[in-house]
């Protein structure tokens, strides 16, 4: 334990510190109520100092390492990382250039999480505008519906293995419709592995998207959606005309959420498939974890990284563009 | 919006919907009791006949399931819970502990830069197995290769932005006037973040507490790459299972995961009014 409670202390001392110098001065401060004076600035800078060194420490750190290693050709077997030679931009334009492998990866990426981000969008959403009416055991149902996003990852990739099995549940399910002749070999075959895959993260986080647009829904102001009833809109206009629009903001925080997250998909597939067939599976966090730790280019796998990094950071600053005041609400 | 009433087609679909969302979950606790001769049995039985808790048992005491003529459980899952329970528990407190203050200064200070939000989404968006890489080095350097030290050291760092955030949105919720009027009572700022703030915050801590902790208890990656021999938690020991035995030993496998599932679906239920608000580091307020 040298680690986590160290950056804490110093934090603490300096606060204890401001507590015996406000204490005295304090009950005499006229500008209490007015703009935080100085005093105020430092105890906050006190408080969240420890926040600060953590996320220095075992983030930021880290991340300058692995963007020194990324320029060198170092590998685990060659010794300590400073004696490793310096490449300058090699493995990034290797990656760039000649590498098919991880094209594929990032491309096959995005194609997964468009298709999961769309059907989780349209799921949830219908199942919200459902929750808008009115029926019995709502809120029984809406813990129900809720369920899949709270199953640990690695759970719910496990679940849906035994469930795509060959005499599993599912294919007994498509033999009573199909007819008994069709057993499907979900992870032998590359269509259908992929399948397996998106169907496991739409039943894994569509509940999400649900969430967060029924709270949209409900933040819906009345008052424009009964001025739209009374001049005479149908309901399908009320809902695309009035409710979407203020919808928006919404939406966008939940495919940006989503969308962080779906970028780094690996637990459910690595219980599923682990890439395979082939490499038919294998997203961008499996590949990098294969190459960093199947086959120890370490180097390799973090300049992939930061390339990785550097193509999500701009998507989502695409994304987040026309919202930035109602996420992490700028102050 | 105007309130309906769910017309009978709607009805249906909203049941078959229900009945997709619970199958996997039925599918998993009927599995957990399973006796080894249900298994693998072809076609798949769905609800066994003869119901048996053997399959915890055998988490806990690996020749327990003998008896059945079935053996290879060559590890108990006995580890694997304690050092999930030591590492969320630990890096929730110590997520929590220091999110609070960080909540409280930037909320009532505004001590944080405008490029903060940039810097928190760049760290949820780097790749975990490429971050995974520096600490592989980085702890075998300062001897933290394969500690509970180490592990939580990476728990607390990636959910304290989750926890500063949803915790920050509480004391936004807050009026300033109730603390100023502490401190116009006599009380310094500390004193009355203290006895005044946190106190008036409670149920978003608790939220927060809870949410942290099925963050920390779902991790897997990083407890993947940086455990050898003496860490182990949950989610890895699922993996070890499913990999040592080519995924056979079902029964013991599913009690496993309903075992790791049970707690994070209770404590979602509890605080699922404020999952939105944690997913979305405070953004949407339910």
């Amino acid at each position: 334990m040298n680690r986590s409670p160290g950056p804490q202390g110093p934090g603490e001392r300096t606060e204890a510190h401001d507590v015996n110098s406000s204490a005295a001065t304090s009950p005499a401060d006229p500008a209490l109520t007015a703009a935080p004076p100085a005093r105020g600035e430092r105890i906050g800078l006190a408080m969240v100092l420890p926040g600060q060194i953590v996320s220095l420490l075992v983030l930021v750190i880290p991340l300058l390492v692995a963007l020194y290693m990324s320029f060198t050709d170092w590998s685990p077997t060659r010794g300590s990382l400073f004696d490793a030679e310096f490449v300058g931009f090699e493995n990034y334009s290797e990656l760039l250039v000649w590498d098919t492998r991880f094209l594929f990866a990032v491309l096959r990426t995005l194609c997964i999480s468009a298709v999961c981000l769309s059907l989780e969008f349209v799921f949830g959403l219908s199942l919200a505008v459902l929750f808008m009416r009115r029926f019995r055991g709502q809120p029984l149902l809406f813990s129900a519906f809720l369920t899949p996003m709270m199953i640990l990852p690695v759970v719910v990739g496990y679940i849906f293995w035994m469930l795509f099995q060959s005499g599993g549940p599912v294919n007994q399910i498509l033999a009573v419709i199909l007819g008994p002749d069709v057993v499907l070999e979900w992870f032998r075959s590359a269509p259908l592995a992929v399948v397996a895959v998106i169907v496991t993260e739409v039943w894994h986080w569509t509940p999400l998207f649900f969430l967060i647009l029924l709270s949209g829904l409900n933040a819906v102001p009345e008052n424009p959606v009964r001025a739209a009833v009374i001049l005479g809109a149908n309901p399908r206009q009320v809902f695309w005309r009035v409710v979407m629009p203020g919808l928006k903001p919404v939406i966008i925080v939940a495919f940006v959420i989503r969308a962080m997250e779906i970028i780094k998909l690996f637990d459910e597939v690595f219980m599923l498939t682990r890439g395979g067939p082939g490499s038919a599976t294998e997203t961008v966090s499996l590949y990098i974890y294969k190459l960093a730790f199947n086959d120890f280019q370490l180097a390799y796998g973090a300049a992939a990284a930061f390339l990785v990094l550097l193509g999500a950071l701009g998507l989502i600053h695409l994304l987040l563009t026309p919202v930035r005041n109602q996420l992490l609400e700028a102050r | 919006m105007p309130e309906k009433k769910l017309t009978p087609l709607l009805a249906v679909l909203l049941a078959a919907a229900l009945v997709l969302v619970l199958f996997p979950v039925f599918w998993i606790v009927m599995t957990a009791i399973k006796p080894p001769t249900d298994w693998n049995a072809s076609p798949a039985i769905w609800v066994p006949s003869a119901p048996t808790l053997i399959n915890f048992k055998t988490l806990f005491d690996p020749d327990a399931i003998r008896e059945y003529g079935v053996g290879g459980v060559s590890q108990a899952a006995t580890k694997a819970v304690w050092g999930s329970l030591l590492a969320s528990v630990t890096a929730t407190a110590l997520s929590v502990a220091i999110g609070l203050f960080s909540a409280i200064g930037i909320s009532r200070y505004g001590t944080e830069s405008t490029s903060t939000p940039l810097v928190i989404l760049s760290g949820r968006m780097f790749p975990p197995a490429a971050i995974a890489v520096p600490f592989v080095i980085i702890f075998s350097n300062v001897g933290l290769t394969d500690s509970y030290v180490g592990l939580i050291a990476i728990y607390v760092a990636a959910t304290l932005p989750f926890s500063t955030w949803m915790l920050k949105s509480f004391v936004d919720d807050l009026p300033r006037e109730i603390e100023e009027a502490a401190m116009l009572d006599g009380k310094s700022r500390l004193a009355a973040h203290l006895t005044v703030t946190i106190p008036l915050i409670r149920g978003g801590l608790f939220a927060t507490t809870l949410f942290i902790f099925i963050l920390n208890w779902s991790e897997f990656m990083f407890a993947l790459v940086l455990s050898y021999t003496n860490v182990s938690t949950i989610p890895v020991q699922l993996a070890k299972y499913v990999t040592a035995t080519a995924g056979t030993l079902y029964g013991v496998q599913a009690a496993l995961a309903v075992l790791a599932m049970v707690p994070l679906v209770a404590a979602g239920y509890l605080i699922q009014g404020h999952l939105a608000r944690g997913m979305t580091f405070g953004a949407i307020k339910q």
